[in-house]
């Protein structure tokens, strides 16, 4: 385990002698996505997704790491719980409510320049960099885009083990994570520092209290620019609905529904 | 806060300067709103059942579970346990903890009228000893002012309270008590000596104290109602709250807020039956199209958007200039008071408005659900039933009715009102009321009527104005609605023949759209 000297920023609530006795710093990026149960339409041109009068949340996926980094931290594994996100000003909304869950302090890199998860994980590895969390855990994708790929691009840039896909996360000695695989439960032991993802079934997130909220608001919130913006790799070309299904049928029997198959050529 | 007050019942004097609505509430506040809307959707919801049933201890579980949260003490001060945040964004709260009517009951009662009172007139003493149960939702408050023969006229209250050494001695019947069943503790008005009426805090386990049996009620299943009976009832002299003699400004302020709540408790589930009118009506399929097809079935749909975006409008609106007279006068006792009794006009019309709004919305559901809405394996039935008791308690909308009028003559009598001034046709109709000699409480009630309804139609616009083609395509739907009930009420005061002004043709199949869009109620966030 990394052993750092430089208590300052330690918080007030850790307590020595409890499962860690070092400083513990776990760093949670969250995206800021358009809320996943509401109906968006592309725009008119295909440049992307209207989200005129949407509602914005924190990333499925990164509020179920936040949520789990909260647990650590009060199980006594964990002494610091950084959020990072990467946006405009708008994304402080979700900052503030990883604050709310009980994050203790959040930092904006501030851009409005479209990124891809290159870019993402560019810009996340100078924030850690200056950081220096033993353990990164976020999403494993973002509900908006599905790319499942900034964590992994992420950890390879930082040269750290990566456990993708969490459905257990153990702080000790090591890190211990247990991933469901198609063919049972993988069990992976890290060393410090790594970077996790979180899969659905980690945990399921708290409500987020009241009086959390209102002492988020005196939390601090620190706002950087990023160094360079990197230039994206990929662009999107055309955003579009679905193509309408065509209606189904409702078949009487099995027989039926083997013949409807073999119609269609796929038996 | 606000540079000057914008006075209570000034909406018939022009158009004021700025109103909020509930788009207007910070990030802060809507995460706020957000966590009440999902604790009730997960913890609430899918257990109606249970909670009709009242399943024994599931109540007071699920009002602790919500207390965790902070949820039961959003306007009460900080140093009780509260969370001494506004009383516009608790009664949004509100609104979301309330899309089932027993929860909303139970919750409403606990976290508003049971703390009101307490919070408003209590001394410091009273606050720190009764309060934190409350506000924590280890506990839950009741307050009784009904009795047998003394509902609408609770002045004329029976029960007494006789001073004995140093206890109050309290007797007499109570009724209609809310909460009764699980209640910690509660806040009675009795008559000392016979004369005094008085507010006294009157805890559980008083020796002397009953719970009749429950009401068998036809709705709210899930709430507790029953009355309670106080004989020899010994309470310490510390629990008479405010003044000997002066509970009616306990009672009747703790009934303004809690009038102004109630507005927001009755759009709770009318807000869940736009909901599952819109599932309904897009799964439901005849002649081949879904229900929301069909021509009369978006006009429904439409209708009741508007009706429910008319409404909010109103409530929050209302709610923001009770926060500011709590900014400007709030803090002491006589300032608490001002401030509650300022906006009390606006108060019953928010009241009158929002509970048949939620009549009719609810009304239309059912039909959208046809012959399944008239069975109880459907959720509208519930919603029926449940909503009906809105236009009776917290003062029948009757009563309301006549409040109004009343206070508005006396406004105007004691001219602390700047010139009438109409901004739309039916505010002239309304102040050309106010200036008739009204003939007896048919014309009052007109009166009145017109006065909430350019409230109403004045919120909706001023709003609207701030939304957009959504918005404005809400309010334009419920013009027409608001114009033929002001009418209506004309027709009570004169026979002079009268004209409907020209309105905006109304797209109803956009706003079934809407509707669906939205899954309920059209959210601007």
């Amino acid at each position: 385990m990394i052993r750092l000297t430089d208590r300052q920023s330690l918080d007030a609530t850790w307590q020595p002698g409890k499962l860690v006795d070092t400083f513990m710093k776990v760093l949670v990026p969250i995206k800021r996505v358009v809320d996943p149960y509401a109906k968006v339409r592309p725009l008119a041109d295909g440049s992307g997704v209207d989200t005129t009068g949407a509602k914005f949340e924190i990333n499925p996926f990164d509020e179920i790491a936040v949520e789990e980094a909260v647990r650590q931290k009060e199980k006594g594994a964990v002494t610091e719980i950084v959020v990072v996100s990467i946006g405009t000003s708008a994304s402080e909304e979700q900052l503030r409510k990883a604050l709310a869950i009980g994050a203790d302090r959040a930092i904006l890199v501030e851009t409005d320049a479209v990124l891809d998860s290159p870019g993402v994980a560019a810009l996340l590895k100078e924030v850690i960099d200056a950081e220096r969390p033993q353990v990164v855990l976020m999403g494993k994708q973002a509900t908006d885009d599905d790319n499942n790929q900034a964590g992994q691009m992420l950890a390879a840039k930082l040269g750290w083990g990566q456990a993708t896909f969490a459905a257990k996360v153990e702080l000790g000695a090591n890190v211990t994570v247990t991933r469901e695989t198609d063919t049972g439960e993988q069990t992976l032991s890290l060393a410090y520092p790594c970077l996790i993802t979180t899969d659905l079934r980690l945990n399921e997130p708290r409500y987020v209290a009241l009086p959390g909220i209102i002492k988020a608001r005196s939390k601090p919130l620190e706002k950087r620019a990023p160094s360079t913006v990197p230039a994206a790799k990929t662009r999107t070309v055309n955003v579009e609905l679905p193509a309408a299904r065509p209606a189904g049928r409702k078949v009487g029997s099995v027989e039926e529904l083997a013949a409807a198959i073999k119609e269609r050529g796929a038996l | 806060m606000s540079e000057t007050l914008i006075l209570g019942a000034s909406f018939l004097c022009g158009t004021p300067a700025r109103s909020f609505t509930p788009e207007d509430f910070s990030s802060d506040e809507k995460m706020m709103i957000d966590t009440a809307e999902q604790f009730c959707r997960a913890e609430i919801m899918p257990h109606l059942e249970a909670i009709d049933h009242q399943e024994e201890g599931l109540m007071p579980k699920l009002i602790a579970k919500a207390g965790e949260l902070g949820l039961c003490g959003i306007d009460s001060p900080e140093a009780y346990g509260g969370l001494g945040l506004g009383k516009n964004l608790a009664a949004r709260i509100l609104e979301f903890m309330s899309l089932n009517g027993s929860m909303s009951v139970t919750y409403g009662i606990t976290s508003g009228i049971s703390q009101v009172g307490l919070s408003l007139f209590g001394s410091d003493e009273q606050k720190a000893k009764f309060l934190p149960a409350l506000t924590s939702g280890e506990s839950i408050g009741a307050y009784a002012l009904s009795e047998p023969n003394s509902g609408s006229d609770a002045l004329s209250a029976t029960t007494t309270a006789v001073q004995k050494g140093d206890k109050w001695v309290l007797n007499g019947t109570k009724m209609w008590i809310s909460n009764a069943k699980w209640a910690d503790q509660f806040l009675v008005m009795a008559k000392i000596n016979g004369t005094d009426f008085s507010a006294f805090i009157v805890p559980r386990d008083t020796p002397g104290l009953t719970i009749a049996r429950e009401e068998h009620k036809m709705g709210l299943k899930g709430s507790s109602t029953a009355r309670i009976v106080l004989e020899d009832a010994e309470i310490p002299l510390d629990n008479l709250l405010y003044e000997a003699g002066k509970g009616h400004h306990v009672a009747f302020n703790a009934l303004n807020i809690g009038r102004f709540k109630l507005s927001s408790m009755s759009i709770g589930p009318a807000r869940n039956a736009i909901e599952l009118a819109a599932g309904y009506s897009r799964d439901r399929k005849q002649f081949g199209k879904s229900l929301s097809e069909f021509g009369l079935i978006q006009k429904k749909l439409g209708q009741m958007a508007a009706l429910f975006f008319v409404a909010e409008s109103m409530i929050y609106r209302t709610g923001a200039l009770i926060d500011e007279a709590f900014d400007l006068y709030g803090g002491t006792i006589d300032g608490n008071r001002k401030a509650a009794e300022e906006y009390a006009i606006e108060c019953s019309a928010c009241k009158v408005f929002s509970t048949e709004a939620e009549a009719l919305i609810i009304d239309d559901a059912l039909q959208i659900y046809g012959g399944y809405g008239f069975t109880e394996e459907f959720p509208i039935a519930r919603h029926y039933r449940d909503a009906r008791v809105s236009k009776i308690y917290e003062g029948t909308n009757e009563i309301n009715r006549i409040f109004l009028a009343d206070r508005f003559q006396r406004k105007l009598k004691a001219g602390s009102l700047s010139p009438l001034q109409a901004d739309s046709w039916i505010a002239d109709l309304a102040i050309k009321a106010l200036h008739m000699q009204l003939d007896g409480q048919i014309q009052v009630g007109a009166a009145s009527d017109l006065i909430l309804l350019a409230y109403a139609e004045q919120s909706s616009r001023l709003r609207a104005a701030k939304l957009g083609d959504e918005g404005q395509a809400l309010h334009n739907a419920a013009v027409p609605y608001l114009h033929l009930k002001a009418a209506e009420a004309w027709q009570l005061l004169t026979d002079e023949p009268l004209t409907l002004p020209k309105v905006e043709k109304v797209d109803y199949e956009a706003l079934a759209n809407m509707v669906h869009h939205n899954n309920g109620p059209v959210r601007f966030n």
